[in-house]
């Protein structure tokens, strides 16, 4: 079994996206053999009301049957917006969110901002995962009006270590990194961190070159099976699983990574 | 749960999210099975084989890189073997390797002809290590115009395929034509480092890009390629980081530039819009070292099977034909 | 006419190219008349100035005439200038003369400046004591200092509600100063007006113009459950859906209609809403009435 757990829908404005409905994704799940994809509204990520982008996915996926079936919604909340504590919660409780998304860079807050830990938190509370990405596209090839963290200057895209301090405030919380971009060389209590932590990565991110190797240096239990649909191409991520050699990983292995460890990050077993 | 889940429910055959949802954690996690449809209006999920997809396709890598931080010899045939793993792994009969010299010196290229020698003499040493696998391409410094044309002759003797170039020097600066004339003699492709990011290699410098000043865009290559319709360019990596929707559009009216795919950025849709305006036969396979979205993204694309087969292996190893250098 | 008949009747296009009817025909909109629409309801302006932007009140009576506004509750706050009380008491006699030129039609709300705590006071009860109805304050002192505690209080005992100026901008009145736009430090930002109302729970607070350029999703998400405060929906911005947007958020009862002095826009953002038939009369007249009617001043 398939599940992705880095898929978006929605629109991304500087540049046309392919497959990014629900209809269009399904499309490609389908032709691809993946079983299940964890989606968010991209729109979320422009939005400054980031509700009204979870609205929008929300009635995407009631529209059909085979939608529900088959896509875990994942809220997009902006803490330091009025209403997102009543936002966090409609969309759980309401709308079936199985975890939450969260830019700081995109909404403008430090990563450990009070407003973020407590959003964190609150998920943590609700026993779901909150997702951070590395970036969403490429800087070089970034819009002029796309933030401006750009690789090569002195405001760079992020590596694990910008990430890594909301889950040093927040340990007991359960994350998802990913879109991996650009190595960093982790101290060992970065590492014992993220070792320790209840983390895992998806496998989308270019930065994942040799993936018997990241699975030597982080552990078999912290990869899931990723794409960063419609915005990366669909196999990527896959090939990263498959190409592995019987000797780097055997098929215990391959379905931790195909859907075991994604199941246990959604509290799907 | 619509009566066609709770069927299916009952059979035990699948658990939909939908019902995982609503029910928490308290419910058994059974796996679909892939060949069964989830719903009757539901297109039957297709058991694909990804591997089987992978092999299915001869491929020459037309940018790939020895090491390009190391002159050690040992540090090169270690690094040679993680090349051969990878043809291996993703089924690339032929890699064609360069070795540009990308170092900075104060944040200027280093464009000595010691630099470009000692690099070629690099590619050259590792090609000799798996000949069946690897060939080369051998770079050089347009402004140093004796020692590059003494370089060239060198590495084509020695059985290079064609040139690789960097950002010392823009593909279109004069000291570039004396070169791309003996390249159009040697019939041989010029593939040079390219980008497309706003504050570099002129490109919008209100930004800045902090990068080396000649690097070149694609208004260099159509100004140098214009000049010389004869010569061929490889635009270098359109998944190299940078706008490949501008990259594309730019040079579609210059029909002897070709792009290679590579790069580690494999934008869902960027091979399709690549050969929707360029055309099936000027997009090349390549990697620049980044193997998986190299591929996967190919296999991605909307591409049909002769597309597919043309920029895995067909384009680049007609290039390669006409200066005698082809695969088979 | 459609849009597609227009282009078909051009001089260079073929009708076939639009679905290959050769005897294309133009589909019509149903008719639609907007001033009968606008007629249709009665109105309050809740937010409205004179002598401010457009000049003399005879300018706030032809609008009235125009788009069927039957009252308007105006105001002259201090824009500028320090505001001693020789400005405020300035301003609320030209507020009262146009008043009086127009008895019925125009309402005054009484202006002051808090620092000049007893003036204010004073001036609160004599311009009640003249017919004047609510408090109109702008950016001299944010709505939660302290300095504003005994005129709510006196606000209070009126059962009249409090009107503030107000503002949701990146970097202006301590919203995110990272963007510090130096523009009025003093201004009234949501959290300003969540802070006092949670403090005065029997005060009426009505956060000024959402759609007066700032950003009306945040507000009206901050005082979801603040229901002593109310919108007006004035302002010279009209975005498509944010009448709908305060109404979902605030319900039907806390949302005012408003002009601003930006006539146009002030209606045609209410009628262009998919508000309910009662839900567009509420908005435009009865809430505000209902506020009226807690001191005795409601329109029959
Ligand atoms: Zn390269
Ligand atoms: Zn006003």
């Amino acid at each position: 079994m398939l599940i992705d757990i880095n898929a978006y829908v929605g629109n991304w404005p500087f540049q046309q996206m392919k497959y990014n409905t629900c209809e269009l994704l399904l499309d490609r799940m389908n032709k691809f053999g993946v079983d299940i994809s964890v989606i968010s509204n991209l729109n979320g990520i422009f939005y400054k009301n980031t509700q009204s982008a979870n609205e929008e996915l929300h009635q995407e996926i009631r529209s059909a049957r085979k939608f529900s079936d088959r896509f875990i919604p994942f809220a997009v909340i902006n803490p330091i917006y009025a209403g997102w504590r009543d936002d966090l919660e409609t969309s759980v409780k309401k709308m079936g969110m199985r975890g939450v998304r969260i830019y700081p860079k995109y909404h403008d807050f430090g990563i450990t901002d009070p407003a973020c830990i407590e959003l964190v938190k609150r998920v943590r509370d609700y026993g779901l995962p909150v997702a951070f990405e590395y970036r969403m596209v490429d800087s070089r090839q970034r819009s002029w009006m796309d933030i401006d963290y750009v690789v090569g200057t002195t405001k760079r895209e992020w590596n694990l270590k910008d990430i890594l301090p909301i889950v040093k405030a927040v340990p007991d919380a359960k994350y998802m990194i990913l879109n991996y971009a650009n190595a960093a060389v982790l101290t060992p209590d970065e590492m014992n961190l993220v070792k320790t932590a209840d983390l895992i990565f998806d496998t989308s991110g270019r930065t994942i070159t040799n993936m018997s190797e990241f699975l030597k240096l982080y552990g078999t239990n912290k990869f899931a099976f990723g794409t960063h649909s419609p915005i990366l191409d669909y196999l990527t991520g896959q090939l990263r699983i498959e190409s592995l050699q019987p000797s780097e990983a055997d098929e215990r292995v391959k379905e931790q990574l195909r859907s075991g460890n994604a199941k246990k990050m959604l509290g799907l077993s | 749960m619509s009566e066609l889940s709770r069927r299916k429910f009952i059979a035990g055959t699948a658990v939909s999210a939908g019902s995982l949802a609503l029910s928490g954690g308290l419910m058994a996690f059974k796996e679909p099975q892939h060949l069964h449809p989830t719903s009757d209006t539901d297109t039957p999920r297709a058991k694909y084989d990804i591997m089987q997809d992978v092999a299915k396709y001869r491929k020459l890598d037309s940018h790939v890189h020895v090491n390009l931080a190391s002159t050690d010899a040992e540090v090169q045939k270690k690094y040679a073997e993680s090349l051969i793993d990878y043809s291996r792994r993703l089924q690339v009969q032929k890699l064609v390797l360069s070795n540009p010299v990308t170092r900075l010196i104060n944040g200027v290229p280093d464009g000595s002809p010691e630099a470009f020698i000692r690099n070629n003499n690099i590619v050259l040493a590792v090609m000799k290590l798996y000949p069946e696998v690897l060939t080369g391409s051998f770079t050089f410094n347009p402004v140093h115009a004796k020692e590059s044309m003494d370089e060239i002759k060198r590495c084509v003797d020695q059985g290079m395929t064609n040139a690789k170039v960097y950002y010392q020097t823009k593909i279109n600066d004069p000291s570039y034509y004396p070169i791309v004339e003996k390249m159009i003699d040697l019939k041989m492709i010029i593939h040079c480092h390219a980008e497309v990011q706003i504050g570099v290699g002129g490109y919008r410098m209100k930004y800045n890009g902090f990068k080396p000043k000649n690097v070149s865009i694609p208004e260099d290559f159509v100004d140098i390629a214009k000049r010389y319709p004869e010569a061929m360019f490889q635009y270098a990596h359109i998944g190299g980081g940078g706008d490949w929707e501008y990259m594309c559009k730019a040079l579609k009216n210059s029909p002897n530039v070709y792009v290679d795919t590579s790069g580690s950025n494999n934008e869902e849709h960027l091979v399709d819009f690549a050969v929707a305006h360029l055309g099936e036969d000027r997009v090349l396979f390549g990697s620049d070292n980044c193997y998986y979205q190299s591929v996967g993204k190919i296999l991605a694309s909307n591409l049909t099977e002769t597309q597919k087969r043309k920029i895995f292996f067909e384009n680049f190893n007609n290039i390669l034909r006409k200066g005698g250098r082809n695969v088979d | 006419m459609s849009l597609a008949g227009l282009i078909v009747s051009g001089p260079v296009l073929d009708a076939t190219e639009f679905g290959g009817h050769s005897g294309f025909m133009p589909a019509s909109a149903r008719p639609y008349d907007l001033m009968k629409d606008v007629m249709k309801y009665r109105k309050i302006d809740s937010h409205v100035h004179s002598d401010l932007y457009d000049g003399p009140p005879e300018n706030n009576i032809a609008f009235m005439d125009r788009l069927g506004i039957e009252k308007m509750f105006i105001s002259r706050p201090v824009t500028s200038g320090e505001g001693t009380p020789k400005d405020f008491r300035h301003y609320n006699d030209l507020t009262l003369k146009a008043m009086k030129k127009f008895p019925g039609r125009l309402t005054g709300q009484f202006t002051v400046n808090v620092p000049y705590q007893k003036e204010s006071l004073e001036e609160i009860q004599r311009r009640v004591d003249q017919g004047m109805v609510g408090l109109k304050v702008y950016t001299q002192v944010k709505i939660n200092d302290p300095l504003f505690y005994p005129i709510i209080e006196k606000m209070i005992s009126l059962k009249m509600i409090i009107h503030m100026h107000s503002h949701c901008q990146l970097g202006l009145g301590g919203y995110r100063m990272k963007y510090d736009t130096g523009i009025r430090p003093n201004t009234s930002i949501p959290e300003d007006f969540a802070d006092i109302a949670k403090r005065y729970p029997e005060a009426m607070f009505q956060y000024a113009h959402i759609g007066g350029g700032g950003d009306y999703e945040y507000a009206c998400k901050m005082f979801t459950h603040l229901p002593n405060i109310y919108v007006d929906t004035s302002g010279s911005n009209n975005p498509e859906g944010m009448v709908d947007f305060a109404v979902k958020q605030l319900g039907e009862e806390r949302v005012f209609f408003g002009s601003d002095n930006c006539y146009y826009q002030s209606v045609g953002k209410i009628l262009a809403s998919e508000l309910t038939e009662s839900q567009r009369k509420k908005v435009f007249f009865e809430n505000y009435n209902k506020i009226l009617e807690k001191s005795g001043n409601s329109i029959k």
